[in-house]
């Protein structure tokens, strides 16, 4: 018991003073170098630069070898780990290299019933895959949504790896994000999919992606909804045979397969609607005995959903809409990208909203045009995030129509594309 | 542990064919192209066999010569243009890929994605050795001797008849070979799940000095990675 506990000590992160530091190698899709010959190239380049502010990213190298065969080399999520933006030595941090390829194949379809061809019951991907890369970055959330989330994983494996009974502790591998529609909530599924699968590379050779249509379960024969429930965590239970994928499971808008039976009592639902709910639910306390597996889970209306199912999940998580912080960020990294297309041209430096704090949001040359994207920002706060990355394309559909601007035009532009958005929220407020 | 996807899973049908001595140069790749055209006809994503839909097609590509084309292929005739064209293409780079690196072994995936198909269909060369054209055997019989292997073999019969899928390829050659259209897949390892069949082919009797038999050229097996040919082969039917 003791050598276990020590054990469980000694793989547990971040339990001493160095830092765990993730580093990301995407790796050409041509290339063929060995995975240990690019480790070494890696770590001599990390030598070389071995202080870091942040996160950074390399996609050029002196190095021939990591030019053919490496497309980037970035240094990942240190700001979920450090609060402040600090210099991060790498000789006496602790790093792991995770070496990737992407999938570049889009995703296949999985049908249920054999005479009819046409639903589609699952999309599935094998990850990491092409279309989900760079996903993960361009979500943003103040609170600690994304730690958080990752750490729950990274836990769940660790007790499964290390034979943790679960007739005593029970963990489930259900994570329920719910909040206001248009938060990124399955966005978030898809990209902590992705970015567990690039993590657990040493353990799990590839992951696979599954998204459920949950519309599709319901058959038009009286009866058949639950089977054909059965039948598709049967296909999963395939997948999750093979113990070299990390499977993860995704069922949008849960509500519609686990509505509450509650509303059965009222009458309002068929009796076919209560077998979905208990076939999703004894499926999951099937799947629950693998290791390899987690359930990612979405909702906009968790009051709706059976207490039942709440309760098997271990993660609920609130994702609301983005503060003004946030928000902040969003447009930041919405300019940079128009700014690396040209639309916004010349390229002007932005400040981000801690180095304007820092120098006390005093306005001058540097600062003008961050103070007036921070006044913008505030204006857009209760604005989700689907809108917030919509509403550099309205502005310059609206407001500019030519192929370059500068920032400050550009700027005027989104403020006037805020107000009219919440312009037209309220109109469609006061027809209801 | 379940049984790692490099060991023939138990209970997967395999049909050994044995040649007589080495075969003459360039047969990897007929046995291989011969073997993908039967499977894609036998598993309904071909309508017909290769051969005839390629002539038929051609026929209709060179417009009306009088010749009345089978009613069913004018509705699909767009799937099957672009079908042919792409194995046709397939079969070219497979050519390349053949003349670049010794190929132990191919795959063919039916169905399902590249890492859960729903077939799979293994040709392996190991065992097999190309030599000389005046010292080996010719090509042609050997087809023969192959497919009247499967055929006896029975392999297809007792299957349920497929849906219309993709179908992905998948080759293993040697990490240095060169070949630019197929991407590699360096961690690619054969899934162990899904209905499996072998073909290997070996050459046995006194093999000639020229012939090249890949034991002794090439011991390191772990220099050969899998490429996958970069098209789905989407299959169609009448």
């Amino acid at each position: 018991m003791e050598d276990a506990a020590g054990d469980l000590k000694q793989a547990l992160p971040n339990v001493c003073d160095s830092v765990q530091i993730h580093v990301e190698v995407h790796q050409k899709s041509s290339s063929l170098a060995k995975k240990e010959d690019i480790r070494m190239s890696v770590l001599k380049l990390l030598n070389r630069h071995n202080i870091v502010f942040g996160d950074y990213k390399w996609t050029e190298f002196d190095d021939p070898f990591l030019n053919n065969n490496v497309q980037s080399v970035a240094i990942v999520d240190t700001d979920l780990k450090l609060k402040d933006r600090q210099p991060i030595d790498l000789s006496t941090s602790n790093l792991s290299l995770h070496v990737f390829h992407l999938n570049e194949e889009g995703p296949t379809s999985e049908n249920l019933e054999e005479e009819n061809d046409d639903i589609t019951a699952a999309h599935h991907w094998v990850l990491p895959a092409a279309e989900f890369h760079g996903l993960w970055e361009s979500l943003i959330y103040d609170t600690e949504v994304k730690s958080n989330l990752l750490d729950y994983v990274t836990t769940t494996l660790l007790f499964s790896d290390k034979n943790v009974d679960s007739n005593l502790i029970s963990w489930n591998r259900v994570v329920l994000l719910h909040g206001p529609p248009g938060t990124g909530k399955t966005s978030l599924c898809k990209a902590l999919a992705q970015k567990l699968t690039i993590r657990l590379s040493y353990r799990y050779r590839y992951g696979q992606l599954i998204e459920i249509n949950s519309h599709s379960l319901f058959s038009k024969w009286f009866s058949e909804s639950g089977k054909l429930v059965t039948k598709m965590f049967q296909k999963i239970q395939e997948l999750v045979d093979d113990r070299d994928a990390l499977v993860f499971v995704l069922i949008d808008e849960v509500e519609s397969l686990t509505a509450a039976r509650s509303a059965f009592k009222a009458g309002t639902e068929p009796s076919d609607a209560i077998r979905v709910v208990n076939a999703v639910l004894t499926q999951i306390d099937q799947i629950k005995r693998y290791p390899n597996v987690v359930i990612l889970t979405t909702s906009n209306i968790t009051e709706k959903i059976d207490m039942a199912f709440v309760d098997r999940a271990d993660i609920k998580q609130y994702i609301g809409p983005p503060s003004t912080a946030a928000i902040f960020r969003i447009y930041l990294s919405c300019l940079e990208e128009l700014m690396k297309c040209q639309i916004i041209y010349p390229r002007q430096q932005l400040l981000t909203l801690r180095e304007l704090e820092m120098i006390g949001f005093i306005e001058n040359n540097v600062s003008r045009l961050s103070l007036v994207l921070k006044d913008i920002s505030r204006k857009s706060e209760g604005l989700g995030g689907r809108v917030l990355r919509k509403l550099p394309f309205l502005a310059h559909a609206l407001y500019i129509q030519s192929p370059s601007v500068t920032m400050a035009t550009f700027l005027q532009a989104l403020s006037l594309a805020v107000d009219k958005q919440f312009e037209e929220k309220k109109n469609l407020a006061d027809c209801v | 542990m379940g049984p790692r996807g490099d060991r023939p899973v138990l209970g997967s049908p395999a049909v050994a064919v044995a040649f007589p001595g080495a075969v003459c140069r360039g047969s990897g790749y007929r046995f291989a192209c011969e073997l993908l055209k039967h499977v894609l006809h036998q598993r309904n994503q071909l309508p017909l066999p290769y051969e005839q839909l390629a002539y038929f097609c051609r026929r209709a590509a060179q417009g009306g010569d009088g010749i009345e084309k089978p009613r069913s292929l004018g509705l699909a005739s767009r799937k099957c243009q672009q079908l042919l064209t792409e194995l046709e293409g397939l079969f070219q780079h497979l050519e390349v890929m053949f003349s670049l690196t010794l190929v132990p072994r191919v795959l063919f995936l039916l169905g399902g994605n590249v890492m859960n198909p729903k077939e799979l269909y293994e040709l392996n060369l190991e065992g097999f050795c190309e030599g000389s054209a005046e010292e080996s055997l010719q090509t042609a019989p050997c087809v023969r001797q192959l497919f009247h292997r499967l055929f006896v073999a029975d392999v297809f019969s007792e299957l349920k008849a497929l849906p219309v899928t993709g179908t992905l390829v998948l080759v293993q050659g040697h990490r240095d070979c060169g070949v630019e259209w197929f991407r590699p897949k360096l961690n690619y390892q054969v899934p162990s799940r899904g209905r499996k069949l072998t073909v290997k082919l070996s050459c046995d009797g006194d093999l000639h000095v020229s012939a090249s038999p890949p034991q002794h050229t090439a011991p390191a097996w772990e220099d050969y990675v899998w490429f996958q040919a970069p098209v789905t082969l989407k299959g169609f039917s009448e």
